[in-house]
């Protein structure tokens, strides 16, 4: 049964990935006072793409349809980490948050690759752009989590979650507050979202993820998209899971499931209202200030890391 | 056992008798190479069960020599008899290819003399069990690489950078004896066993003496910022199998002797060496791999990246230093395990880049990454070999060097359940620090990767590549495929190093930690290839068509990406660590927009060149001057000289 609902939350995250960009999409588009697209569009653009055939350039090598088989499957692997229904997760009981780190790290050097491979001016352009936000993004990504893990004492994510839901949200430390800052800001820039990056862009001054899976298309091209929604729906569960797990199943009777289903549901849509006011509310930084605006997060993960200590 | 010990020492020694004799017979040419790895094989074969038997092997020359002189392979020096036999293997077998298309005569005679007795010497200093034995191996070392060094030509610039590297090994050395001396007085033989027990009576202060000596005569042969200056330079001036045993093998002797004085002789010490020796660590990883990231020439970012590595390395033992002295063993044991299993790591993927690198120069007389590219269609066997080395380095999942860089993330994250304050809030922080090392380390690999193997060839050299011959495609397949199995299945070194370390800390025990990642691994390379198969199955018509290029007629070769171009942002970001001196020169001077030419200069010197060794060197050199003074060239002075120094010698023999 444990084993079922594990399987199931990770086939949640993956399959509905999709649906939570087309939510955020849509309302994003009523905040522009626009119609928006239908919720399921991420779906017909992906069956459409894996229809399709796929190019490749004559000078590249197999990293290039490589990559994004490999994007794909960490990104997936990833997600069977993180605790969704109940506090456990098809490999968040073994493996810890810097296993999760460094499988995403693990795409984005494929993904990085497979840019470069493509022969174009492009390419090379995202990955350039992309190696400095992932780099400034490394530590904090770390340091918060290491910070909460600290602060549960366990590294595993069905560990921290175990711990957390034991605990009173009113009595969570500063330490929860500001690790939750710093890895919002780190999972803006992680995702490629605005201010870092905008997802919708096709203009080669602002793009970063665009123009690294420029050359892409077809069904490698679907297997990245796809797997940038599941990265995507990774770190909403991420955040909820670690900041806000309460709601979910504890024994494994239907009204429990059906709450924890409902509570996350719940939580998911807070998040992606939350996403898609700030998406549409702040500009896209410059380049040149991400640095700054991971900086912020830098600053925040290592207070985060001080206080566990000096507040224990 | 100790019959195959002795046989291993006896091949070794032989084998530069062997290539002697050979010079002039050109048949029995392929026989040193032969010997050699016979020599190696039986070295690892014995190390191997002695090692897991547990048997001591000892050999006592002390009869033949003036000074104590023994060997003894106890766990530790075992383990890393056994890495120096590993690496060398593929090396060598490497070496029975490239030195035979790249040298010839005296040159290809001296390399293959040289290389066996080089390989002894490291493995007479890993074995050493008495002082005088080790620092006869330490010196022989240094000059031995120093002389492969050589067999590639010695003119202007590279032997300015011999010299550095000579006087920076021997300035190291005359620390590395320090230490030693200092323990003359309570251990007269200098035999390790009395060393080891004489060395916890000492006072503090002789044990703290000792300590930074040895950190800094040892620091300087690992490469720890700021005494790394002579390892970009002289690493990427040798022969590309010399550049991959000086980083992945001789580095690593310096860790061993390191690790040998830290825990085996002085034990636990005070809680502010391992604080030193972590920031030492830290800083040498940080900077180590910014600079790597700004190198445009494969060796010498694979140079600097090997200053990152040894960073990392003592940042895992500076932990476990900490970790001691505030009475935590086993988090302790988890940190050292992390800095041993990171040096294997280490020695194979590094030993993949500098061999690959070497390919990649045989095959397009370039090491210039702007002249480079597309080499991964043209070259299969060793571009996949380069990009599981490259991936390893990082330290991605799946690949080995995460085992090691993950073990030291839990050690550093156990540091906050130590219970006084200044360690639970360092300790975490550095897995700041290692993560920030991981992201830099991602960037300046995937530029490497991307612009040498990855799009279209720069140049006509590189349009034109072809594989190297197999030997060298053997050499750098050997060590890529024991990354990859250790990545997978990193429990068959995590055992036979957790009773080495056991050995070390007497009652430390396999920690938790590494059992779980060693389970956790293995099904997480099940599941990726479970879905990477099932993504497979899903149906591609592929189509080759060439890159959309705007509607001009085509793109070509300068309009991708420069490796120069992709760590900008990042060498932007960093600036305050590059500084460079730039120059641009527009003539003529008046019109800045229609000019004539235009010529750009840019370059780096770091800032330790100009605010530490300039100084130094500047001081060394007045001194020496004023020095000259004595030199009058009157031989009555001199005379006077010789009865002064007799004179003071006998008031200080009676009076003492």
């Amino acid at each position: 049964m444990k084993l079922l609902l594990d399987i199931v939350q990770a086939v949640l995250l993956v399959a509905l990935a999709p649906l939570v960009r087309g939510i955020v999409s849509r309302i994003k588009a009523r905040i522009q006072n626009r119609q928006g697209a239908s919720v399921w569009r991420p779906y017909s653009e992906l069956r459409k793409l894996f229809a399709k055939e796929d190019l490749v350039p004559p000078t590249a090598s197999f990293v290039f349809r490589l990559s994004p088989v490999l994007l794909f499957a960490v990104t997936v692997a990833a997600a069977a980490f993180i605790p969704v229904l109940h506090a456990s997760a098809l490999l968040g009981t073994m493996g810890d948050f810097i296993l999760l780190a460094y499988l995403l790290a693990f795409g984005r050097f494929f993904l990085m690759l497979g840019a470069m491979d493509g022969g174009g001016a492009f390419g090379g352009m995202g990955a350039s752009r992309e190696a400095l936000v992932s780099t400034l993004a490394e530590a904090p990504l770390l340091l918060a989590l290491t910070a909460v893990a600290v602060v549960a004492r366990i590294a595993t994510l069905a560990g921290i979650v175990q711990w957390t839901l034991q605990q009173d949200f009113f009595r969570l430390s500063a330490v929860h507050a500001l690790a939750v800052a710093a890895l919002a800001l780190v999972a803006i820039a992680e995702t490629g979202r605005i201010p870092v990056d905008n997802p919708t862009t096709h203009l080669e001054l602002t793009m970063i993820h665009e123009s690294m899976v420029l050359e892409h298309s077809g069904p490698s091209l679907a297997l990245i998209e796809w797997a940038s929604a599941i990265k995507l729906n990774v770190m909403i569960a991420l955040l909820i899971a670690l900041f806000a797990p309460w709601g979910m199943a504890t024994a494994f009777t239907a009204a429990g499931l059906a709450i924890a289903i409902a509570v996350y549901a719940l939580k998911v849509a807070a998040l992606a209202v939350v996403l898609a006011v700030v998406e549409s509310s702040v500009a896209k930084l410059r380049m040149y200030m991400v640095p700054d605006f991971l900086g912020v997060a830098c600053a925040l993960s290592i207070l985060a890391v001080v206080f566990t200590a000096v507040m224990r | 056992m100790i019959y195959g010990f002795n046989t291993f020492l006896l091949l070794l020694l032989v084998a530069p008798i062997v290539s002697l004799l050979c010079v002039k017979m050109k048949k029995a040419r392929a026989l040193s190479p032969i010997v050699l790895v016979v020599a190696l094989l039986t070295g690892a074969a014995t190390t191997g069960v002695s090692f897991w038997r547990g048997d001591r092997l000892s050999l006592d020359l002390s009869r033949l020599t003036p000074l104590p002189f023994a060997l003894t392979v106890d766990r530790l020096s075992a383990f890393f008899l056994l890495l120096i036999c590993a690496v060398s293997v593929p090396v060598v077998l490497y070496s029975a290819s490239y030195i035979e298309r790249h040298y010839e005569g005296l040159r290809r005679d001296g390399l293959w003399i040289l290389l066996p007795a080089f390989i002894a010497s490291m493995v007479l200093v890993v074995t050493a069990s008495t002082g005088f034995a080790f620092l006869f191996g330490w010196e022989l070392m240094t000059l031995l690489s120093a002389g492969l060094i050589m067999m590639e030509g010695d003119a202007g610039q590279r032997r300015h950078n011999i010299f550095i590297y000579l006087l920076m090994m021997h300035v190291g050395a005359a620390a590395v004896i320090g230490a030693f001396l200092l323990f003359l007085p309570h251990a007269p033989g200098l035999t390790f066993a009395a060393m080891r027990t004489v060395a916890a009576q000492m006072p503090q202060g002789m044990r703290t003496a000792i300590f930074l000596l040895a950190f800094l005569g040892f620091g300087t042969k690992a490469g720890i910022v700021p005494l790394h200056l002579w390892l970009p330079r002289a690493h990427p001036i040798a022969p590309s199998p010399v550049s991959a045993l000086m980083s992945a093998v001789m580095l690593k002797t310096a860790v061993y002797a390191f690790v040998r004085f830290g825990f085996d002789f002085l034990g636990t010490g005070p809680a502010w060496w391992g604080y030193l020796v972590l920031a030492a660590g830290a800083v040498s990883g940080v900077l180590g791999v910014l600079y790597a990231l700004a190198e445009n020439d494969i060796k010498r970012l694979l140079a600097y990246s090997s200053v990152e590595n040894i960073g990392i390395i003592f940042m895992a033992i500076g932990a476990a230093m900490v970790l001691r002295a505030y009475g935590a063993p086993s988090l302790a044991a988890l940190a050292l395990l992390a800095a041993l299993l990171h040096a294997i790591n280490h020695a194979l993927f590094k030993s993949t880049l500098f061999l690959g690198a070497g390919s990649v120069s045989d095959a397009t007389h370039t090491l210039n990454m702007e002249e480079l590219g597309g080499l991964l269609n043209r070259m299969p066997v060793t571009g996949i070999a380069m990009l599981v080395a490259c991936c390893s380095i990082i330290g991605l999942p799946l690949f080995n060097g995460f085992v090691g860089e993950w073990l030291a993330f839990r050690a550093f994250l156990g540091g906050s359940t130590l219970p006084p304050i200044a360690p639970a809030i360092v300790l975490p922080l550095v897995a700041g620090v290692l993560a920030l090392i991981g992201g830099v380390a991602a960037a300046c690999f995937a530029k490497l990767y991307g612009v040498v193997f990855l799009s279209r060839p720069r140049s006509e050299k590189a349009e034109h590549a072809r594989e190297v011959p197999v030997l060298m495609q053997l050499g750098v397949a050997l060590p890529a495929a024991a990354c990859v199995l250790i990545g997978v299945f990193p429990a068959i070194v995590l055992w036979p190093l957790m009773t080495t370390i056991s050995e070390l800390m007497p009652g430390t025990a396999m920690p938790a930690q590494a059992t779980s990642i060693a389970t956790v691994l293995p099904w997480l390379a099940l599941a990726v290839i479970a879905i990477v198969a099932v993504v497979a199955l899903v149906r591609r018509t592929v189509r080759v068509t060439a890159t959309w290029a705007c509607g001009q007629p085509g793109l070509d070769a300068r309009m991708q990406y420069s490796g120069t171009a992709l760590s900008k942002p990042l060498r932007k970001v960093f600036s305050q660590v590059y500084r460079p001196d730039r120059a641009v020169n527009i003539s003529p001077a008046g019109q800045p927009y229609f000019p004539e030419t235009i010529s750009y200069r840019s370059v780096r010197t770091t800032s330790f060149e100009r605010a530490l060794y300039r100084p130094a060197v500047d001081a060394v050199v007045a001194a020496a001057h004023r020095l000259r003074r004595l030199q009058t060239g009157n031989i009555q002075v001199y005379l006077l000289y010789l009865f002064l120094a007799l004179v003071s010698l006998l008031l200080f023999m009676r009076f003492l």
